[in-house]
């Protein structure tokens, strides 16, 4: 059946988890064109180069009935002590889904958190609002 | 083997000189003998840019035959494409020949992408 899809058929998952209080996401595919044009022409021409993906999500800073927070594992990569900062090891698996019924759209990947921000202002709700840098290939892409 | 036809992506030339010798007196006049009739050592300086690695091997394989710098050789009409004045400029110019001056240098700009630099001087 024909379908628009809208904000409620979003889903964002980490780790094959279902983050709660998601307000927004967006997805970047990116492809670096290398130049080939010769000196013998007139229009440019280009051959590919590498792809890569990037994205951001803003979510509700938001606290369940267990007491755990939604955006934990993701403020973690980088808000954290020490003094080694951000290993390799540091990946997370992010879902982009979109519903239609039983049927998902999906596309999954393995990211670097490369930015996080949260704070707080005289009356808003408190969002965190972070942008990950995808690494390697995507695990899953079923949108078409 | 040829000189790879393949066309550049740039291109620089400079013109090179005739073969002059020039002597200074101590009271500073100059005294110059001109000891040829062609200009010569003029150098090329072509970039292949983004270029298949198969490509990119023909230069090597190019300088392999020529023994690096040893031996000269002629440029196909490719190299000098987009310029729009008389080719002979980046060609043979009475008994010129190209030789290398230096070793092509290849980067590798992705897998199986590839950008070379030849630098190459005329001689007689």
């Amino acid at each position: 059946m024909a379908k628009v899809y809208t904000g409620r058929d979003g889903v964002m998952q980490l780790g094959g988890t279902t983050l709660a209080k998601v307000v927004s996401f967006s997805l970047q595919a990116n492809l670096e064109t290398l130049e080939t044009t010769t000196l013998n022409e007139n229009i440019r021409s280009y051959t590919p180069g590498i792809s890569g993906y990037s994205g951001s999500a803003t979510l509700l800073y938001y606290k369940d009935d267990n007491d755990d927070i939604n955006t934990t594992d993701l403020l973690n990569k980088l808000y954290k002590t020490g003094t080694t900062g951000v290993s390799s090891s540091d990946t997370v698996e992010l879902t982009f889904r979109w519903v239609d019924g039983t049927d998902n759209n999906d596309i999954k990947l393995t990211a670097y958190i490369t930015s996080a921000s949260i704070g707080a202002s005289t009356g808003d709700i408190v969002r965190a609002e972070i942008s990950f840098q995808g690494t390697g290939a995507l695990s899953t892409v079923t949108i078409s | 083997m040829p000189f790879p036809t393949l066309t550049p992506t740039s291109r620089q030339f400079e013109a090179g000189d005739f073969p002059v010798k020039t002597y200074k007196a101590q009271s500073g006049a100059e005294v110059r003998i001109l000891y040829g009739t062609d200009r010569t050592s003029m150098t090329l300086s072509l970039s292949f840019a983004n270029i298949t690695d198969a490509n990119a091997q023909l230069f090597v394989d190019h300088y392999d035959e020529t023994k690096g710098t040893f031996n000269t050789f002629d440029l196909p009409t490719e190299a000098v494409q987009g310029w729009s004045g008389t080719t002979a400029t980046f060609q043979t110019i009475g008994d010129n020949k190209w030789r290398y001056a230096s070793a092509p240098s290849i980067a590798n700009v992705r897998p199986g992408t590839s950008t070379v630099t030849v630098n190459l001087i005329g001689v007689l």
